[in-house]
C-alpha cells in the first residue's frame, strides 16, 4: 500500500465520517453562514447611528436663556437648542444623556467684559454616547468665538485677518473606501478566526478523539505509511476548513447583496475580485491552522484536554489584530511571513483598494505550506511514540 | 508462525518484559497466560510493532518485525485491547476502511466480511451504525476488521474481556475455525479456564518472564499439581493471598 493510496483512503473516510456529524456540522455552518449577515447588520446600524449623530443639528444647552448672543448664533447655524433633563450630570455619568453645554447666569455681563467660561459636560469613558456631540459642541463654541472676536476687531477698525497669520486647509488623501476599510477590519478578522475555529472540532477528533475512543491503536496496526495517514487526516481537515470559510464568505456576499436597506453597498463596495482575494488568502491559511491544531491536539489524552490546548492557539491568533491596532503596527513586508498578521495585512489592503502583487499571495502560501508540512511530519513522528499512542503513564 | 526470541522491554526502571521466548506454530492455538501486569500485552505489542523492541527479536513467518514492520503487519491480524470503532459509520464501513488501508480489493473484502459475519452471527449488524453497539457487538466488528485481509497469523489480546457468555462462545468457535484453517493463533488471557478450553500450547508469563511452557499436560506435570488452576498459580508464582484475582 503506497503512501498515496493510504492518503486517499484516509481523506475519503475522514470526510465521510465527519460530514455525518450533523450536529457539529450544523453548528459550524449556522455560525459561519450567519456570522456575515449579523456582523454586517450590526456594522450598518453602527454606521448609520454615527452618521445621524454627525448630522445632528440638535445640541443640549443648559441655561440657554441667559445667552442671547449664543442662541442667535446657533439659530443662524441651523442648530436646534434642547433643554437638558434636570439631573443631566448624573445621567451623563451613566451614559444616558448627551453632552451638555452649561451657560452661566452671568453670561450677558461676562460676555461684554470678555470673560465668559462655558462648561462642556461629558464623560469620556462613555464611548457609545456623545462622542460626536462633543465634537459638534466644541466646533460651535470655537466658531462662535471666532465670530465674536472678528466683530470686535471690526468695531475697532482692525481687519480680522490679523488674527490668522496662517490659514489651514485640509486636503484628505484618504478615499471614502479607505475610511470604510478602517472600520471594516472586523470582516477579515472574523473570517480569519473562522479559518481557525471552523476546523477545530475535526482537528481534535482525528487526533485526540481517535485516541480517546480507542481507535488509534488498531489503526496503527495496519501496515500503513504514517505520513500518508496523517497527511490524509490533514487534507480532510483542510477541505472541511476551506468549506467553512467558503460558506462564511458566501454569508458576507449574500449580506452585502441582499441588504440595500442599510446602504451597505455604498460603504462596503466589495467587488467579486476582492472576494476572490480573500478566498485566495484564506485558502492556505485554514489548512495551516488545521495542521497546527492537529499537532497541538495530538498531545491531548482526551478530547477535552486537547480542546483546552487548542483554545490557547485560538486566543493567540485572535490577539494578533489587537496587537496590530494597539501597537499601531504599520503595514510592512515582514508581516507577510507571520501567519494571521500576513493574511490580515493582505485582506486589509484588498479592502482599502491598495495595490497587491503576487508576493502578497505567494509568501503567505509558502509560509502556510511550510507550517502544514512541518505539522504533518511532527504528528506522524508523535504517532510512533509509545507515550502518545498509549497515553502517558 | 510467530516467534519471540528473548524479548525484553523496560519502561524507566521497570522491566516489563524480561527475556520472553516462545514459538506459536501454524495450525495451533497458543495461549499467553499470566496475571494482570505480567507483561503479556507488552509482549504482544512488540510483536505487533506498536511498541519498539527493547531487546531480543520477534519474527512473524520468519520476518524480523523490527527490520520489516510493514511486512510483518501484513502477515498479522491483531485484535488489540483497544477496540474503538467509528460510531458514525456502519459496521461494514468500519471493516471496509481497514480493508482499503491494506489495499484489499472490494470483492475480496466483501467475501471476507460475509464469511466472518456468518461465523460470528452478525449479518444483521453489518449495515447499522456502530453507535450504541454492545461490547460483544463491538468485539465482533473489531475482530472482523482485524482479519479482513485473511492473515496467516492472528494475535488476540485478551479477546474475551468484558464479553457475555454468548459472545465468548462465538469467539471461541471462531478461534477453533482459524486453527482448522491452519493459521497461527496467539492469544493472551488471564482466565485459566479459557486457556485450558482452547489452547494446544500454553506459555505462562509472570513478572515479565516465561515460567512454564508446553501442552496443558506439560504444564500440569511441571506444576506438580492435578489441576491446571493450581499448576498456574504455582507456576506464575502467585501467592494465594493476593493473587486470587488473576485466575478468576
Amino acid at each position: 500500500m503506497s503512501a498515496w493510496n493510504t492518503f486517499l483512503v484516509v481523506v475519503r473516510k475522514e470526510l465521510r465520517d465527519h460530514l455525518r456529524d450533523k450536529r457539529t456540522a450544523t453548528m459550524i455552518i449556522l455560525l459561519s453562514v450567519l456570522m456575515g449577515p449579523v456582523i454586517l447588520i450590526g456594522f450598518a446600524m453602527f454606521l448609520s447611528s454615527v452618521e445621524k449623530k454627525a448630522e445632528a443639528r440638535e445640541v443640549f444647552v443648559a441655561g440657554a436663556q441667559h445667552a442671547r448672543a449664543l442662541t442667535n448664533f446657533l439659530a443662524r447655524q441651523d442648530i436646534t437648542i434642547k433643554e437638558p433633563k434636570p439631573d443631566y450630570r448624573e445621567l451623563i455619568k451613566t451614559g444616558k444623556h448627551e453632552p451638555v453645554l452649561e451657560v452661566p447666569r452671568t453670561f450677558a455681563a461676562d460676555f461684554a467684559s470678555g470673560k465668559v467660561t462655558l462648561n462642556l459636560v461629558y464623560d469620556d469613558t462613555r464611548q457609545d454616547t456623545g462622542n460626536v456631540a462633543i465634537g459638534v459642541l466644541r466646533r460651535l463654541v470655537r466658531d462662535f468665538n471666532a465670530e465674536a472676536a472678528s466683530q470686535r476687531l471690526i468695531v475697532r477698525g482692525v481687519s480680522p485677518t490679523v488674527l490668522r497669520a496662517v490659514d489651514l486647509q485640509e486636503v484628505n488623501m484618504g478615499t471614502p473606501a479607505q475610511r470604510a476599510a478602517q472600520m471594516l477590519f472586523m470582516i477579515p478578522f472574523v473570517a480569519l478566526i473562522v479559518c481557525v475555529t471552523g476546523c477545530t472540532a475535526m482537528s481534535i477528533d482525528v487526533t485526540a478523539g481517535e485516541r480517546e475512543r480507542g481507535s488509534l491503536e488498531p489503526l496503527l496496526l495496519n501496515p500503513v505509511d504514517r505520513i500518508g495517514l496523517v497527511a490524509g487526516k490533514w487534507a480532510a481537515v483542510a477541505v472541511y476548513g476551506i468549506g467553512v470559510v467558503g460558506l462564511t464568505l458566501a454569508g458576507y456576499a449574500a449580506a452585502l447583496q441582499g441588504m440595500p436597506l442599510f446602504k451597505l453597498q455604498s460603504v462596503v463596495a466589495i467587488t467579486p475580485g476582492q472576494f476572490a482575494g480573500f478566498g485566495l488568502t484564506m485558502l492556505s491559511f485554514a489548512p495551516a491552522m488545521g495542521a497546527l491544531q492537529m499537532l497541538i491536539a495530538t498531545y491531548g489524552r482526551t478530547y477535552k484536554e486537547a480542546q483546552t490546548y487548542v483554545s490557547y492557539l485560538i486566543t493567540v491568533v485572535s490577539m494578533v489584530p489587537m496587537i496590530v491596532i494597539f501597537g499601531q503596527i504599520k503595514d510592512a513586508a515582514w508581516q507577510l511571513f507571520v501567519p494571521m498578521l500576513g493574511q490580515l495585512m493582505v485582506i486589509t489592503r484588498v479592502l482599502r483598494g491598495d495595490t497587491i502583487d503576487w508576493t502578497h499571495f505567494v509568501v503567505p502560501l509558502g509560509v502556510n505550506a511550510l507550517i502544514s508540512a512541518a505539522a504533518v511530519v511532527l504528528v506522524a513522528r508523535l504517532l510512533a511514540r509509545e507515550e502518545i499512542v498509549f497515553g502517558r503513564a | 508462525m510467530i516467534e519471540a526470541l528473548a524479548l525484553g522491554k523496560s519502561f524507566g526502571a521497570v522491566k516489563a518484559v524480561d527475556g520472553v521466548s516462545f514459538t506459536a506454530h501454524d495450525g495451533q492455538i497458543t495461549g499467553l497466560l499470566g496475571p494482570n501486569g505480567a507483561g503479556k500485552t507488552t509482549t504482544l505489542r512488540m510483536i505487533g510493532t506498536l511498541v519498539s523492541i527493547g531487546a531480543g527479536q520477534a519474527r512473524v513467518d520468519g520476518i524480523d518485525v523490527s527490520a520489516r514492520p510493514k511486512d510483518a503487519l501484513q502477515a498479522c491480524g491483531f485484535l488489540s485491547d483497544a477496540r474503538g470503532l467509528y460510531t458514525r459509520m456502519t459496521a461494514r464501513e468500519n471493516i471496509r476502511y481497514y480493508a482499503e488501508l491494506r489495499g484489499i480489493d472490494p470483492a475480496r473484502s466483501e467475501s471476507a466480511i460475509n464469511r466472518y459475519a456468518d461465523w460470528l452471527d452478525m449479518r444483521a449488524l453489518l449495515d447499522r451504525r456502530t453507535d450504541g453497539f454492545s461490547q460483544g457487538e463491538r468485539m465482533k466488528v473489531a475482530i472482523t476488521r482485524a482479519l479482513v485481509h485473511e492473515p496467516p497469523n492472528v494475535i488476540l489480546d485478551e479477546p474475551t474481556n468484558g464479553l457475555d457468555v454468548m459472545s465468548t462462545r462465538a469467539l471461541r468457535e471462531l478461534i477453533r475455525r482459524l486453527r482448522a484453517e491452519g493459521r497461527t493463533v496467539l492469544f493472551s488471557s488471564h482466565v485459566m479456564q479459557e486457556v485450558a478450553a482452547l489452547c494446544d500450547r500454553i506459555v505462562i508469563i509472570a513478572q515479565g518472564r516465561v515460567t512454564a511452557a508446553g501442552t496443558p499436560a506439560d504444564i500440569l506435570s511441571a506444576g506438580g499439581k492435578d489441576n491446571l488452576e493450581d499448576a498456574f498459580v504455582s507456576l506464575a508464582g502467585i501467592d494465594a493471598a493476593h493473587g486470587g484475582e488473576a485466575v478468576a
